[in-house]
C-alpha cells in the first residue's frame, strides 16, 4: 500500500555450463526481472560480452514461426483460446514433431486447393467481363474471325456510325456503354475505321473460346457457383480441423514460447570466456527461495549477492504491491504513468476517490443499477485483463454512485417518494408540497453544492501536496531536499492562507464564519491576519525553491474552482433526467392517460420510447462525464501535486502456464 | 418616492414584468456564460486534440499524458457553467 513492492538486486555469477540450469530455474520461479546487459567499452568491462543462444534456440523458433502461421491461417490468436486441460510437457514433446508436421502438411495442401479455387473463380470472373458486352450479340464467338476478304470491328461505341460501304453491323444498347460489331468487306475497311473513329469508337477484343456468348456465361456462372461451393467446403474443413487441433496449438506455441525465451536468455546476460554474470531484481520476500532453488539446481556451483540498491541510479522495476481491492485501479493508474519505485504509489487513494467522485457527479439510484447491471453483464465480453479491471472499477463506481443517488434521493431524475435527501438537493424544479415531491420547497441549493466541491478540492489538493512533501523527502538530497518539501508546504500555507482571508471577510454556508473575530488592523480581524501570514510565508517558501513558479500562484484557486465540475457536470446530468421525464411522461403519457382513446396508444408507445432513449442517451453521458471527469480531478488537480510517474514495469523471467503442465 | 414612481409608470411595466424580464437577462446571461466557455474550450481543445491524436497514433503510451493535455482547457466551460448556475439560483 502506498509504496510499490520491494526489490532486491541480485547479481548471478557461475560458469558457463551452469547457465542452463540456472536459465531452468530462474524460468520455473518467474520473479527474477532480468536487468538487460549492454556492452561497453569501459574500463574494468574488458572481455565481457553478451551471451550466445542456448543450441536448440533457432529449431524452436522456427517450429515456432510454423505454429503461428497455422494459427494465423485458422484465425485464432493464443490469448482468445480458452484453456480446457493442461497437456504434460512431456507427453507433448513426444508427439510435437510428428504432429506438428503432419498439421502443416495437411493445412499446406487444403491451402493450395482453396487458393487454387480461388485462383479459377477470379479467372472465370475475368472471363465473363471479357465476354459480357458480345452476349448483346446473337453470333457464336468462332464465326468473329477466320475470314479472308471480310474485316471484322468490334468495340465501344458513343452512337450508332452512318457507314457508306456495304456492311452488316450489329448495334445494342446499353448503360455502361453502346457495344457495335461490324462485318464489312476488307478492301473498305479503311472507310469503315474512319467512320467508326468518329463516333469515338474503342476497339474491345473478341474473347477466346467457341459457341454463343449468352450460353458461354451461363456455363462460367455455373462453374465459379461449383468453385465457391468448394471454397465453402474447404472452409468447413479448415473449421473441423482448428476445432480439433487447436488446444494442440495452443498448448505447443505455449511450451515452444517459453523454449524460445529460455533458450534466448543469454543474449540479455554478460558473459566471458568461460562465466556468466546475470543481474536483476527479486521480490524482497522471495530472496532467499530464489537463492536456494538456484543453489540446489546447481549443487552449489554458482554465487548468488544481494547487491545494494542505489535509488538515485538503478532503474528498479516497479510491481504494484495493493489489497486486491484497489487492484483494479491499477490500469487507470498505468494509463497515465507507472509510480517510480522510490515515489508513492497513489492507487489506493485514486481506488477509494474515484468512486466517491463518480458517484458524487452521477449520485443516482436508477442509473446507478443500470451501470452494475452493465458492470456485471459486460464481463463475459471482455475477455483480458485490462477489460475485467475497468469493468470492476465500473463497478465500485456504480455502488457508489447507487449511495449517494439515496443521498441525493435521486431516481432516474426523480425525487425518491418518502425519502428527504441527506445531501444538499439537485432537484432543478422546486415542488410543491401537493405533487409530494421529497425535495419540497426548494429548488437546487448550489451555494451548499458549491461550497461542498471547493471542500473536496480543498482536501485534496492538501492530500496531494502532503504526499508532495513526503516523495521530495524520500527522493531529494541536501539543501535541496529542505527546499523542496518547504515549497510544498507554502503551496498549502498560500491556500489555506487565502480561505481563512476570505472566512474572515464573508460567511459562507458549510464553512466556519470567523468575521465575527476582533479587529485588529482597521478593518482586518485576527483571521485576517492569519491568513495574510500564512500566505506570505508561503510566497517566501515558494520563492526560496524557485521564483518563477511564483507566477503559478493562480492556480491554487483555478485548481480548487475546477473540482466544481462535481457539482456542474452532475447537476447538468440531473436536468436532462428531468427534461427527458418532464417530455416522456409530462408531455406524452399524462396527457393521454387522462383522455384515453385508441390513438392514446401509440403517443404513450412513443413516449416510452423517448423515456428510454433518453435515460439510455443520460446513461452514456454519466459514464463519460462521471468517469472522465472524476479521472481528470486525480490526473491534472491531484497528480501534478507530487506524482510523475515513468517507473519500468516489472517483468519477471518465466510466463503464466495456460495450456501446459510439468 | 414620486420621482421613481413617476418612472415605473412612464415605462409602463408593471412590478412582475419587471421581475420577469430581470429573469429573462438572468437566463440570458447564464446562456452566454455556459455558450461563449463552451466555443473558448472548443477552440482551445482543437488544437491540444489534434495533436494528441497524432502523438497517440504515433506511440499508444502517450494516451495518458494526450488525454491530460485535451481536458486541460475543459475548466474553462466549467467555470463557465458555474458561473451560470449563480447566476440563475443567487
Amino acid at each position: 500500500m502506498l509504496k510499490p513492492r520491494q526489490m532486491s538486486h541480485l547479481f548471478i555469477t557461475g560458469s558457463k555450463n551452469q547457465m542452463e540450469p540456472v536459465i531452468q530455474e530462474l524460468y520455473c520461479q518467474n520473479v527474477f526481472h532480468i536487468e538487460e546487459f549492454v556492452e561497453q567499452t569501459m574500463e574494468g568491462y574488458e572481455g565481457v560480452k553478451i551471451g550466445t543462444p542456448l543450441p536448440g534456440a533457432s529449431e524452436a523458433s522456427s517450429k515456432l514461426i510454423r505454429i503461428r502461421s497455422i494459427e494465423n491461417t485458422f484465425g485464432v490468436k493464443l490469448e482468445d483460446v480458452e484453456p480446457q486441460k493442461r497437456v504434460p510437457v512431456q507427453q507433448l514433446r513426444e508427439t510435437i514433431d510428428t504432429k506438428l508436421s503432419a498439421i502443416v502438411s495437411e493445412v499446406e495442401q487444403i491451402q493450395a486447393k482453396k487458393s487454387k479455387c480461388e485462383a479459377a473463380v477470379k479467372d472465370l470472373e475475368q472471363k465473363i467481363n471479357e465476354l459480357k458486352p458480345f452476349a448483346a450479340v446473337p453470333i457464336p464467338l468462332e464465326m468473329y474471325s477466320g475470314y479472308q476478304n471480310i474485316a471484322v470491328f468490334t468495340g465501344r461505341i458513343s452512337k450508332n456510325p452512318d457507314l457508306t460501304v456495304p456492311n452488316e453491323t450489329y448495334f445494342s444498347h446499353a448503360k455502361e456503354g453502346n457495344f457495335i460489331a461490324v462485318f464489312a468487306p476488307a478492301e473498305h475497311s479503311e472507310k469503315v475505321q474512319l467512320g467508326l473513329l468518329q463516333a469515338n469508337f474503342v476497339a474491345v477484343p473478341v474473347p477466346r473460346g467457341e459457341g454463343l456468348p449468352q450460353d458461354l456465361l451461363n456455363l462460367y456462372t455455373e462453374q465459379i457457383a461449383v468453385h465457391k461451393k468448394e471454397v465453402a467446403l474447404i472452409q468447413e474443413h479448415l473449421e473441423a480441423m482448428k476445432k480439433e487441433q487447436i488446444e494442440f496449438l495452443a498448448a505447443s506455441e505455449e511450451l515452444l514460447s517459453a523454449d524460445v525465451e529460455k533458450a534466448e536468455a543469454p543474449l540479455r546476460f554478460a558473459t566471458t570466456k568461460e562465466a556468466f554474470l546475470a543481474e536483476g531484481w527479486v521480490p524482497i520476500d522471495r530472496v532467499d527461495a530464489v537463492r536456494d532453488a538456484l543453489v540446489n539446481a546447481t549443487g552449489g556451483k554458482i554465487t548468488v549477492t544481494v547487491l545494494p540498491t542505489d535509488l538515485d541510479h538503478d532503474a528498479v522495476p516497479v510491481e504494484y504491491n495493493n489489497p486486491s481491492f484497489v487492484k483494479p485501479m491499477q490500469v487507470l493508474i498505468d494509463v497515465f504513468n507507472r509510480p517510480r519505485y522510490s515515489e508513492i504509489d497513489p492507487t489506493l487513494t485514486v481506488s477509494i476517490v474515484f468512486p466517491i467522485f463518480f458517484g458524487l457527479i452521477v449520485g443516482d439510484v436508477g442509473y446507478g443499477l443500470i451501470l452494475l447491471a452493465m458492470a456485471f453483464g459486460l464481463r463475459k465480453f471482455f475477455k483480458g485483463e485490462e477489460g475485467q479491471q475497468l469493468l470492476a472499477v465500473l463497478r465500485n463506481a456504480s455502488i457508489s454512485t447507487i449511495i449517494f443517488g439515496l443521498l441525493y434521493s435521486e431516481f432516474l431524475g426523480f425525487p425518491i417518494p418518502g425519502l428527504k435527501p441527506t445531501m444538499p438537493s439537485r432537484h432543478l424544479m422546486a415542488e410543491s408540497a401537493a405533487e409530494g415531491g421529497a425535495a419540497a420547497g426548494h429548488g437546487p441549493m448550489i451555494p451548499e453544492l458549491m461550497v461542498m466541491s471547493i471542500w473536496i478540492g480543498i482536501l485534496h489538493i492538501t492530500l496531494g501536496r502532503i504526499f508532495g512533501m513526503i516523495n521530495h523527502a524520500r527522493q531529494d538530497h541536501g539543501e535541496h531536499r529542505i527546499k523542496a518539501v518547504l515549497a510544498n508546504f507554502g503551496w498549502l500555507a498560500v491556500m489555506w492562507g487565502i480561505l481563512i482571508a476570505i472566512w474572515s471577510i464573508a460567511a459562507l454556508p458549510l464553512m466556519p464564519d470567523l468575521t465575527g473575530l476582533p479587529a485588529v488592523v482597521s478593518v482586518v480581524n485576527l483571521a485576517g491576519v492569519v491568513g495574510a501570514v500564512l500566505i506570505v510565508i508561503g510566497v517566501v517558501f515558494i520563492a526560496r525553491d524557485s521564483v518563477l513558479e511564483v507566477v503559478e500562484i493562480p492556480t491554487i484557486i483555478s485548481h480548487v474552482l475546477s473540482y466544481a465540475r462535481i457539482v456542474a457536470v452532475g447537476l447538468s446530468s440531473v436536468a436532462i433526467a428531468m427534461v427527458v421525464n418532464f417530455i416522456a411522461i409530462g408531455m406524452f403519457i399524462e396527457p393521454q392517460l387522462k383522455n384515453f382513446s385508441t390513438f392514446s396508444i401509440f403517443i404513450i408507445i412513443a413516449g416510452l420510447i423517448i423515456f428510454l432513449s433518453g435515460h439510455a442517451l443520460n446513461t452514456a453521458l454519466a459514464i463519460l462525464g462521471g468517469g472522465l471527469h472524476s479521472i481528470r480531478l486525480h490526473y491534472v488537480e491531484f497528480f501534478t501535486k507530487f506524482y510523475k510517474g515513468g517507473g519500468k514495469k516489472y517483468m519477471p523471467f518465466g510466463m503464466k502456464r495456460r495450456f501446459t503442465e510439468n | 418616492m414620486a420621482a421613481e414612481m413617476a418612472t415605473a409608470v412612464d415605462v409602463g411595466m408593471s412590478v412582475e414584468a419587471i421581475k420577469a424580464s430581470q429573469m429573462g437577462m438572468k437566463a440570458l446571461g447564464a446562456g452566454v456564460a455556459v455558450g461563449l466557455t463552451g466555443v473558448g474550450t472548443g477552440v482551445a481543445e482543437m488544437g491540444i486534440g489534434s495533436a494528441a491524436v497524432g502523438a497517440v497514433a504515433e506511440n499508444k503510451d502517450m494516451f495518458g499524458l494526450a488525454l491530460l493535455f485535451t481536458v486541460i482547457p475543459e475548466t474553462i466551460v466549467i467555470f463557465g457553467l458555474v458561473v451560470g448556475l449563480l447566476i440563475l439560483f443567487l
